[in-house]
Order: structure tokens, then sequence, then C-alpha cells
């Protein structure tokens, strides 16, 4: 039994892995076509990326937020609810909780209430997708999608109009107080408590939510036969809920992390789409809290490291969306291209 | 009389509105019919939209972005084919990747063709174009006659589709496949080749969709420009229970909605204007949730829609 499930991993791993080599391999005939070689684009990517101190905690950095999102969309994805509203979940989160830190003010409970808030505020934001599509039968898929626009045009208003600071030029939010401001663990970098919280404390919570908990094997038996699970007398309704709002708590929370450890104001550029990127990794990681944490400073990394490419190489930023989309293409085929290489006999297991 | 030219005023605003919404969710209805749920519309749209407007900015003609947008449409709805056809993937799944990569292809190349600060538009657009004698015909004339190419085309597809889904053996075929491929195929319809043509059509239908946002609407390129529309054309086919004129009521409501808050927001006068006018931009998204809780609910569409069918 043992060997058989270290026999199974070793496939899902295997799976991962070549869909990400693939990627990078028809990223590097982009590469060729403009004119760059894909071997040095490579190579001041992970430069840029793991170069030096810096850079590396940097990435972490990066990390947090398409961690936090994507643990959640793992959970959700499990029982095969594809939410793709994280990010306008993520910039409710992020909204309400630099509303409550600005009206608070200093006090002791400041950041404690903002981050309690912004949790609430991602549930609330994805409760009512999944109520629409428990309760009424509406895929969810276009509900999350839509309320992507309905928050970020409604953030768009506040920031502009009622919470706009009166001291800037743009329309941005006050600026948080220093009680709501995530401290910064080592100094002279932008490392603060959120990175540690979503390593230390995100990972393995949703870890024993998913793999040693009654609920994760719920999503699971969702997740894969949805009329078993009925017969065996699981609420198949309420776990598919539950799944989307965990996943609306985590990227309210991973939008929050972002005002009070990064921007400290609340800005209509907060995300630059952490919440579809986190579609990416949680398929990428296959749903599972380890390979969702590991494919996160993956993606962070190419985020990252695509700075330095453009910077050296005259590459354009959009090459970060690019591999994401081919590499979501080749995580799909993955299953397809592992059957073929074992019948052809090319991977033994 | 003024309040008069005001009303045909926000009609024909309505139809143009419209019309990106109405070729898209006709097309979708197609593909939809054929049990294929396509959510990569999203992305087919966008790539529409970049290569009609690639097309028209680097041969100065429209006729080319036309065709451009066309092809590109085309194409991502193939790759989407081969995925969930050929492969025998997800199609919701496949759909998000769609979009993803529709994305990340269209910034990249996008950068590629046109350096960092460069704002490319284009010089001129498809203007609407009043057809001879009926534009004339007051009011009605204004609202429906004197518009652009891609309105025509819309209003003429739908009965056009009504036709083919459900008059012809090609709609007969295509519909017995999306209520249930396995006892279609085994009646002898060769339900991949039929799913592959109701895909080009809707490739067809979502590139023109896509393409007018830029060589039409809009005469510039931005990678946002698409706003969802893809996502409200899939729910106007399930409002419009996957019908052509119920495509047609949709996209209209949907237009009116869109132009009525561009319309309300030129009359307002007074400090909370730009306040009111900016809150407006969330009107449509906000009707098309409402619309799907008042009528999508528990609806049923084909039955094989969204489902994998596999010959083993």
């Amino acid at each position: 039994m043992q060997l058989k499930i270290s026999k199974s991993t070793y496939r899902s791993i295997l799976k991962s892995l070549i869909s990400v080599a693939l990627a990078l391999v028809v990223t590097s005939v982009l590469f060729i076509l403009t004119g760059a070689n894909p071997v040095l684009a490579y190579y001041y990517m992970f430069v840029g990326a793991f170069g030096n101190f810096s850079l590396t905690v940097e990435t972490l950095v990066r990390m947090t937020p398409i961690l936090l999102v994507s643990l959640g969309l793992a959970v959700s994805f499990k029982c095969k609810v594809w939410n793709i509203g994280a990010e306008g979940q993520l910039y409710m989160g992020a909204m309400v909780g630099t509303i409550a830190a600005v009206s608070l003010g200093n006090t002791p409970v400041t950041l404690l209430i903002s981050i309690a808030l912004c949790i609430l505020a991602g549930m609330a934001w994805a409760g009512i997708p999944a109520l629409m599509k428990t309760h009424l039968g509406i895929n969810e898929v276009i509900t999350t999608f839509l309320m992507n626009y309905v928050a970020i045009y409604f953030v768009q208003w506040l920031i502009a109009f009622p919470f706009r600071s009166p001291d800037t030029l743009f329309p941005e939010s006050a600026q948080l107080p220093a009680a709501a401001i995530l401290p910064i663990m080592v100094p002279s970098t932008r490392l603060h408590l959120g990175v540690l919280i979503a390593i230390f404390l995100a990972i393995p919570l949703v870890y024993l939510l998913m793999m040693r908990s009654t609920f994760g094997y719920k999503l699971k038996a969702v997740g894969e036969n949805p009329e078993a699970a009925r017969y065996g007398g699981i609420n198949i309704k309420r776990t598919m809920l539950m799944a989307l709002v965990i996943s609306g708590a985590l990227a309210g929370l991973a939008g929050f992390f972002e005002v009070s450890g990064i921007q400290f104001r609340m800005r209509g550029s907060l995300s630059p789409g952490y919440g579809y990127t986190g579609i990416v990794v949680a398929l990428l990681g296959q749903s599972n809290p380890i390979g969702v944490a590991i494919s996160s400073i993956f993606i962070a990394a190419i985020y990252n490291g695509a700075f330095e490419v453009s910077r050296v190489l005259n590459q354009p930023q959009g090459i970060v969306d690019f591999i994401q989309g081919v590499l979501i293409i080749f995580v799909l085929s993955s299953e397809s291209i592992m059957r073929f290489l074992e019948k052809k006999g090319v991977i033994k297991l | 009389m003024i309040e008069m030219a005001l009303v045909v005023g926000l009609l024909a605003i309505t139809l143009r509105t419209a019309s990106p919404l109405l070729l898209a969710s006709l097309g979708e209805t197609i593909a939809e019919r054929g049990g294929i749920l396509n959510l990569g519309i999203e992305g087919a749209m966008l790539i529409g939209a970049f290569s009609g407007f690639l097309g028209a900015y680097f041969t100065g003609s429209l006729v080319v972005g036309f065709i451009t947008a066309i092809i590109g449409g085309i194409l991502t709805v193939l790759l989407f084919g081969i995925l969930v056809i050929k492969v025998n993937l997800d199609q919701v799944v496949s759909g998000l990747a769609i979009n993803l990569l529709a994305t990340g292809l269209s910034l990249y190349f996008f950068r590629i063709a046109f350096s960092q600060g460069n704002f490319p538009y284009l010089g001129q657009l498809i203007d609407p174009m009043p057809i001879p004698g009926l534009s004339g015909i007051p009011i009605i004339g204004d609202i429906l006659f004197n518009q652009t190419i891609f309105v025509y085309i819309g209003l003429l597809s739908v009965p056009l589709i009504y036709w083919i889904l459900f008059k012809t053996s090609f709609g007969l075929r295509l519909r017995s496949i999306g209520e249930d491929p396995f006892v279609a195929s085994y009646l002898g319809i060769n339900v991949e080749r039929t799913r592959f043509i109701s895909l080009i059509v809707e490739g067809i239908f979502v590139g023109m969709a896509g393409g007018l946002l830029t060589i039409s609407m809009f005469n510039t390129f931005d990678t946002r420009i698409v706003a969802a529309r893809g996502f409200v054309a899939v729910s106007i086919v399930i409002l419009g229970r996957w019908n052509p004129w119920g495509a047609l009521t949709g996209s209209l409501l949907f237009g009116f909605t869109q132009a009525l808050s561009l319309w309300i927001g030129t009359f307002l006068v007074g400090p909370a204007a730009p306040s009111i006018s900016q809150l407006l931009s969330l009107l449509p998204y906000v009707v098309t949730l409402l619309a799907l809780v008042v009528g999508g609910r528990k609806v049923r569409g084909p039955a094989s829609l969204g489902s994998p069918f596999a010959k083993e």
C-alpha cells in the first residue's frame, strides 16, 4: 500500500515536470522567433529571481499572494468547483481590510480586526456565486468571472470617490495607520509578516484540512464521484459551498496582505492578475497543498525573473502571461501525454 | 421632438453595443447545441480583436482587418476544439486555458509589434453604412438601417441560424449530438466532424464579435478590451434558452443596459456627476448576474452539454 501511494505521487510529480518542460520548450521557440537566445533568457530569469539574497527575498514576497490564492483554489478545484473569481475576492478583501484599518486608526486590535474583516469579505464575495451554484444551479465559472468585474469597478469607484485619499493626486485610499502595517521580519527587505504566515501557517493548515480531515475526504469524494459521494451520505451542496467560500477567504487575505505588507494604500493596480495566476498554480500543483506551494515559488520566480529578461534581452513583460497560458494547456494535456509515453515505453513505473 | 431624437439615439446605440454580444452569443448557441460548452469564447474574442487590429493596422485596410479577425477567431476556437474533441479534456478547464493563453499571446505579440510607450491606433473605423432607401424612413431608419456591417450581419444571422438549427438536416444532426452523442454516433452521425464544423462557425462569429471591438468600436487594442463580453454572451445563451431569437432578445437587453448607463452619464450634472457615471459602469455586469438569478435557475440545456465524448 505504501509503495502504491508513493508510485502515484511520483507519477503526479512527473506529470507536472513534463508540463513545465514542454511549456519552457514552447516558450524557447518564442524567444528564438524574437531573436533572443532561450538558454540566456532562462539564465537571466533564474538570476532575476534567485541571483542574490535580496532578489530571493523579493521572489518570496511575490510568491505570497500567489500562494495564498492558489491554496484556496486548490480546495475549490479539489471538488471540481471552478472558482475563477479569486481576483475579485482578492480586491474585495483588500478594500474591506483597508477601510477597516483606516477607520480604526492606531489601536492594538486594528491589524487583527482588519485581517478578520478581509477574510470575511473574501468569503462573502465568494459566497454569492456559491449560493447561486448550489441553490439555483448557475454555473460558477460565469458568475465568479462576472463578479470580478463588479468587484474591480466597485473598488475603483470607492478609491476614486468615497474613500479617496485627500492628499494624493491619483485615485487611491488613505495610507494605512502604522498599527495596520505588517511588520518587516528581515531588516532592509520587504519580507513582511504575511510571507511567514503564508508559508508557516497557511500551507500546514490547508494541508491538514485537505489531507487529514473529514472535510478533505468529502472534497475528494465530491470531486471524483459526486454520485457515489451522495450515496455515501455526503452533503454535496454544502461541501461545494464551503470549498468556494474557503477559497474566497484565502484570496481576501492575499489582497489585504498586499496592502498592509507592500503598498500601504489601496490602489486600482493592486494585483497584476494574481487571481488568474492562482488558477494556473492550483492546476500545476494538482490541487495538492505541497504541489501548490512548489508551483507558487516557480511562478513567482517567472514573474520576477521576467523583469530581468525584459531588461537585459529587451523581451516584453507579456512573457509571464504567455508561459502561464502555455503551461496550463500542457498541465491539462499531461495525463494524455503521460499515457502516450507509458504506452510507447518511454516511461516505466 | 428633442426627446424623440434622444430616444432614437439611445436605441441606435443599443444595437451598436449589443452587436458584439449578439454575434458571440449566436456563435456560442451553435457550439452549445452540439454539446460543446466553450468558455474560451472570451479568449477567442480577444484574439479576434487582436488579429483584426493587427491586420487593419499593418495593411491600412479595414477589410483585411475584418478577415484576419475571423481567421483569429476560427484558429482559437479550433485549438479549443482540438483540446476537447481530440484530446478529450475537460471543457470548462480547457476554456479557462484558452482565455489565459489568449491574454498571454496578445500581450506578448502586442509588445513585439509595438514598442513600450507606443499607443498605436487605427486612422479609420468601420463606420455605419446607411442602407439606401431604408435609412430615410423616420425613426426606424435611424435605429435599424444606419448601422455598421456587424449589426446587419448579426440581425440577419438570427433567422439564418434558426433555420440551420431547426430546419436543416445538419441542424438536426448537431442537436441530436448535443442531446446524446453516443446515440447519435450509433445512428451513424460523425460526431467529431459535425462538432468541428459547428466550432468553425462559432469561430467565425466570435472572431467578428472580437474584431468589431477594435476595428469598429474603439480603434485601439488593449488586453482588457473584451471586458467579460464573452462571459456575458455565454449568460445570454442560457437566458435565451439556446435559441437564436433568445440570443437576440438577451443581447438587446444587455446592449440597452450598457447604452442606458452611457446615456444617463451624459445627462448628469453637478458635483456628484463623475462619481455616479463611474459607478454606472458596474451596471451591465450586475444586470447580467441578476438576470441569471431570475432567468437562469435550473434551466435545461442540451443534455450532453459540457460532458466528454470518447469512443473507447
